[in-house]
């Protein structure tokens, strides 16, 4: 039987080592935002799965020096956009049950985070930050998405969403301010007094 | 002030908060609360690893010649 590494050329074998190196290593960040598009761990796997075959295919384009990741979101956004546009839903509405089984799929996992400081955060679930987070208008979710969580600089999410610059700044304000609004509310339904403190 | 928060400033324009927050009760509030809006998305939101067998998967798609 013949070994398959023979048949590479060495500019394969090359390819194949540093696509390992580059762009494996960002398989999480791919899977999580893969998770929070499709909320469903099988149509997340096909996904990453899909963004992966396509990035290794035209891994020669990819310019080398720039950010790996932001090239592989961009590749993932894409490809979600065209095999679930048809069924995506509408900005603003959100699914609350949908939330919840997500939350108990993906439950035994805990973040290894430290605390905000004050006391009104301390009193927000995971599961409420998210569901304010997906209320949102998806073009105000995406850019904190990507800006607080995956921590993309504004020239790559710009690229990514591709907007100008200070359309991201001015969608990342508008967006918090509604975020911490919603995050207001349910700190108020738990009882504590957003108005003061800080 | 998001760009603030997510030290996208040029040094001249930090320069100029810094001196306007250091006068303004607003706005060093909204400052405050924009910063804490970004910590606790940070923080709250759960990260997940990938399944092994997704990694797998991808490794063994993306090694063997094709």
């Amino acid at each position: 039987m013949k070994d398959k590494k023979q048949l590479l050329s060495p500019q394969e074998e090359l390819k194949q080592k540093e696509f390992q190196q580059e762009a494996v290593a960002h398989i999480n960040a791919l899977y999580n935002y893969a998770l929070h598009l499709t909320m469903n761990p099988d149509d997340a796997e096909d996904l990453v799965q899909e963004t992966y075959l396509k990035a290794y295919k035209f891994f020669n384009s990819f310019e080398r020096g720039t950010n790996c990741k932001a090239w592989l979101f961009k590749i993932l956004k894409n490809n979600y956009i065209n095999k679930f546009r048809k069924n995506a839903r509408e900005p603003g509405k959100v699914d609350y049950d949908l939330i919840k089984d997500f939350y108990h799929t993906i439950k035994d996992v805990q973040s290894d985070t430290t605390e905000a400081e004050s006391d009104f955060f301390h009193s927000l679930l995971h599961e409420e930050v998210y569901q304010a987070l997906q209320s949102l208008p998806e073009e105000f979710r995406e850019v904190i998405q990507l800006c607080d969580i995956e921590g993309f600089t504004y020239e790559e999410i710009a690229n990514m969403v591709e907007s100008p610059i200070g359309t991201v700044r001015s969608r990342l304000y508008r967006g918090r301010k509604l975020l911490r609004a919603k995050l207001e509310d349910y700190a108020k339904k738990r009882g504590y007094d957003t108005d003061s403190g800080e | 002030m998001s760009a603030a928060i997510d030290g996208e400033l040029t040094p001249k324009e930090e320069e100029e908060l810094v001196s306007h927050l250091a006068e303004c009760p607003e706005c060093r509030a909204e400052f405050q609360d924009a910063k804490n809006t970004k910590i606790i998305i940070r923080e709250r939101i759960v990260r997940v690893q990938a399944p092994k067998t997704l990694l797998e998967s991808i490794v063994r798609m993306t090694t063997v010649s094709s």
